[in-house]
């Protein structure tokens, strides 16, 4: 990563750093330019907006912050501050006397980097600084500088892939982490080359549908893994306008995935409900969740949206729009490990081992092969685990497809599944620890909860192509597919609406309910519509809803959400952990749709890298964390598939595997313990 | 002269400001911020409020008498007048100022004209004493300034 020094213009920065101040109070402007000259920054004053923009438009390399106030007579401060964003993309940090709440979100939400309020203090201005690389850096993925910016995003996951040697003892995954930090930085570079100078996190996003992802899989597959590159990958795609930028981030955010069920196949004992080491589990529910919302099946909003109401838990929303937020709130959700931005990304989940499912009781009919549910030990929603890999639909390219699949067998899935779970009430599929279990979605007894959510999202899931052959990916029986095997069921129901992603507002289920989802900029794309699904805490909204509700809702709120999330999409794609919000947003109807998703990432896991060491499980696990890694203790939450039935939200997910006492009872909707990655008090 | 004593006049001075409220710890991170480089800023930056201010004041007197009522335009003033306040560490006239902004949102009249003339007799009394202030210091030399802006 490049030094600050980049972003400086210096080898001492921020020591001169060029910081030019607007305002029009001649004493403020004195003031802060001492303050400024003190901190060895070098600074220039103006007193009008207007001038302070021609000198901008003039010569935007020379300032790298820009400080302005915000009451000036002849420009509104905050009409400077877009202004300054949108032509010359400079971090602009707002100062003004007075500190109502309600401005300083104002300058927040026009793209305000920090909001100073006054009389300013040296302490403040000490740390402007951090702005301007944080901008610099973490802005701009394809940075053609020094792959700064790559490194900063591929840092989360290095960050995260840290988090998951620690806790995965398997020293095949160290292997292969390095591996993938290898081909990360291959990628930065390659990425860096080629990448688009100029692009910065305004660039549109790419909808991974579930079509495009197969064949991103596919082209993966075929490559294998260890040399899947993102430029050959779109060579081997085919897909006009898709760009290498495109096929990178996702390639990243895949790989992640895959790490995530490689690691959590290695810490997931018992598929079933046995949380496994709980960090593994935990990721590994989380990593259904994202598998889903990897394989596009889950819009992750349409997840997070299933999340919540599957988790009935308002607070946690699990969606995170932004990557940033997403990812880290993933794996606060986990608990164990911060994941730290995605969720597995998932590949297509939608190849559902059956074998896998074995496990997963077969109770309900309408899970088809889901296997029942009831041998899962403690309702850790094993599958929901997978199935929160489902919903982690890490960047709606997951989503979307899981959703969709997850909505085809709404029904079947959640009765299936939901019973054996021990859910309780709240809905909060969290399966347990083998997330590999789509089962454990079935776990979640389908009357407890929620894992559909309902609410809006029909729209959403509609968007997915009914069909998501599983194609890309081939279920290799692996026990620890345990979710595949739901994903398989997902397959099955093509037409099912596995993820009840609770409508953008309630998609928050994913998100955290804390700000974290706050519209970064990568976010804002799908902010927009989104909004509430992003920021919303209580969108998840869903502890409302019982059980049953998610059913019918489902679909709707599936499609909406579905819709949504495609419509977030853009966000979505940029955050993986948004993605796992979602994680399960299935419609109760169909549980098996949102199996397959599960499997499907799993399977795909398998496909992909024979040699990887990655299980299943490791992709739930994953996925879990994507989910935002719901604490240990909820691990519920994470399953992020909140899916009706099939969905397992990805608190389930996570929850379950780490630990089964709580993983349960937070997916149930014990609130209590799982830290809120997702925002989910625990509560379903 | 006796250097000594003026400089005990001054260090008296200065925390009879703090003590009654006049000033608050912005005045500190003023003097800290004054140096071999800047040796007169704080009383440059002082200077400055003291000239500005007072147009300040009378555009809001102007805007209090018009009609009807641009109470908008009203808190615009005060806020701006409360911003250089609490720059130069003018404690009492930012907490009147907040006041008067008080009266503007709740279109309040009678409450703003009271405010006005309020911070006009703070701002009398503060631009005096810190004149004193000043005046004082000069006296003892840039030497001393230096050493008194420490204390």
């Amino acid at each position: 990563m490049a030094p600050p020094e980049e972003a400086g213009g210096g080898d001492q920065f921020p020591v001169g750093m060029k910081v030019l101040v607007v305002d029009d109070d001649q004493t403020c402007l004195a003031v802060l330019k001492r303050m400024l000259i003190q901190c060895r920054y070098d600074a220039t004053t103006c007193s009008q907006a207007t001038r302070a923009l021609a000198m901008l438009r003039e010569n935007r390399g020379a300032f790298d912050v820009i400080i302005s106030d915000v009451h000036m007579p002849d420009m509104n401060g905050f009409r400077l501050l877009e202004l300054v964003g949108l032509e010359m993309d400079l971090p602009v940090i707002m100062m003004s006397a007075d500190s109502r709440t309600d401005l300083v979100m104002k300058g927040i939400k026009h793209g305000a980097c920090d909001y100073l309020i006054k009389p300013v203090r040296m302490e403040e201005l000490k740390n402007i600084w951090q702005h301007v690389v944080r901008k610099k850096f973490g802005g701009n993925k394809e940075h053609e500088h020094s792959g700064s910016l790559d490194d900063t995003d591929r840092n989360r996951p290095t960050n995260n892939d840290n988090e998951y040697a620690s806790s995965a003892n398997d020293g095949a995954e160290d292997s292969w982490k390095s591996q993938k930090k290898k081909r990360d930085k291959e990628e930065d570079d390659s990425e860096l080359e080629s990448g688009d100078p100029s692009n910065n996190s305004k660039k549109p996003r790419v909808v991974w549908s579930v079509e495009l992802h197969q064949q991103f899989v596919n082209a993966v597959n075929h490559l294998g893994i260890d040399k899947a590159v993102p430029k050959k990958i779109l060579e081997l795609m085919n897909v006009p306008g898709l760009t290498r930028e495109n096929v990178a981030s996702h390639l990243q955010k895949f790989r992640l995935y895959l790490k995530r069920i490689a690691q959590h196949h290695a810490g997931m004992g018992n598929p079933y409900g046995v949380p496994a080491s709980s960090a593994q589990v935990a990721s590994l529910g989380g990593l259904d969740f994202q598998a889903l919302a990897a394989s596009g099946q889950i819009p992750p909003q349409a997840l997070a949206a299933l999340q919540d109401e599957l988790l009935g838990r308002p607070t946690n929303n699990l969606v995170l729009p932004g990557r940033d937020q997403s990812s880290l709130r993933l794996a606060a959700v986990k608990g164990n490990k911060p994941h730290g931005e995605q969720i597995a990304f998932g590949q297509p989940i939608y190849k559902v081992q059956n074998n896998s499912y074995a496990a997963l009781p077969q109770n309900s009919p309408a899970v088809g092969r889901m296997p029942s549910f009831s041998a899962w030990p403690n309702n850790k929603l094993g599958m929901a685990d997978s199935m929160s890999a489902l919903g982690n639909v890490n960047n709606s390219q997951n989503s979307n497809i899981g959703l969709h699949e997850l909505q085809q067998q709404p029904d079947t899935m959640l009765s299936g599944t939901l019973h054996t779970l021990d859910v309780k009430p709240s809905g909060i599929v969290m399966p347990s620890q083998s997330l590999n279990t789509f089962p454990a979605s079935e776990g979640l007894s389908p009357n407890q909860n929620p894992l559909i959510v309902p609410s809006q999202s029909s729209g959403y899931l509609t968007g997915i192509p009914p069909s998501m052959k599983p194609e890309l990916v081939l279920p290799t029986s692996q026990s620890s597919n345990n979710l595949l095997g739901g994903i398989d069921l997902i397959n099955q129901a093509s037409t099912s609406q596995p993820f009840i992603s609770s409508h953008g507002g309630n998609l928050s289920g994913l998100m955290n309910r804390n700000s974290n989802v706050i519209p970064s900029q990568g976010i804002s794309n799908f902010q927009t519509g989104n909004t509430p699904y992003l920021v919303n805490q209580n969108s998840m909204g869903m502890g409302s809803k019982p059980p049953g509700v998610l059913k019918t809702e489902s679909t709707d709120s599936l499609n909406q959400s579905y819709g949504y999330v495609n419509h977030m999409d853009s966000g979505l794609l940029s955050s993986q952990s948004k993605n796992a919000q979602f994680g399960f947003l299935q419609s109760p109807n169909d549980v098996t749709g949102g199996w397959s998703s599960l499997q499907n990432m799993d399977c795909f896991r398998n496909t992909v890298g024979p040699s990887q060491p990655v299980s299943s499980s490791s992709s739930f696990h994953s996925s879990n964390a994507a989910l935002g890694k719901l604490p240990d203790q909820g691990r519920g939450k994470n399953l992020g598939f909140v899916g009706k039935g099939t969905c397992i939200p990805n608190r389930f997910a996570v929850d379950e595997i780490e630990s089964p006492t709580n993983s349960l009872s937070h997916s149930i909707g014990s609130s209590g313990d799982i830290p809120d990655m997702f925002g989910f008090s625990g509560q379903m | 002269m006796d250097y000594s004593n003026l400089r005990r006049q001054i260090t008296f001075m200065k925390k009879s400001f703090f003590d009654q409220g006049y000033l608050d710890e912005q005045f500190h991170q003023l003097e800290e911020l004054q140096d071999e480089s800047s040796p007169n800023f704080v009383e440059e930056v002082v200077v400055l409020f003291l000239k500005d201010s007072p147009r300040l004041l009378s555009n809001i007197e102007q805007t209090i008498g018009k009609y009807p009522q641009d109470f908008y335009r009203l808190d615009s003033l005060v806020h701006q007048l409360k911003g250089s306040g609490s720059s130069i560490g003018a404690v009492r006239m930012k907490n009147e100022c907040s006041v008067f902004k008080a009266h503007c949102n709740d279109r309040n009249l009678e409450g703003c004209r009271r405010s006005l003339q309020k911070m006009k007799r703070e701002h009398a009394t503060l631009k005096q004493k810190l004149e004193s202030y000043f005046q004082l210091l000069r006296q003892v030399g840039p030497r001393e300034h230096a050493v008194n802006s420490r204390n």
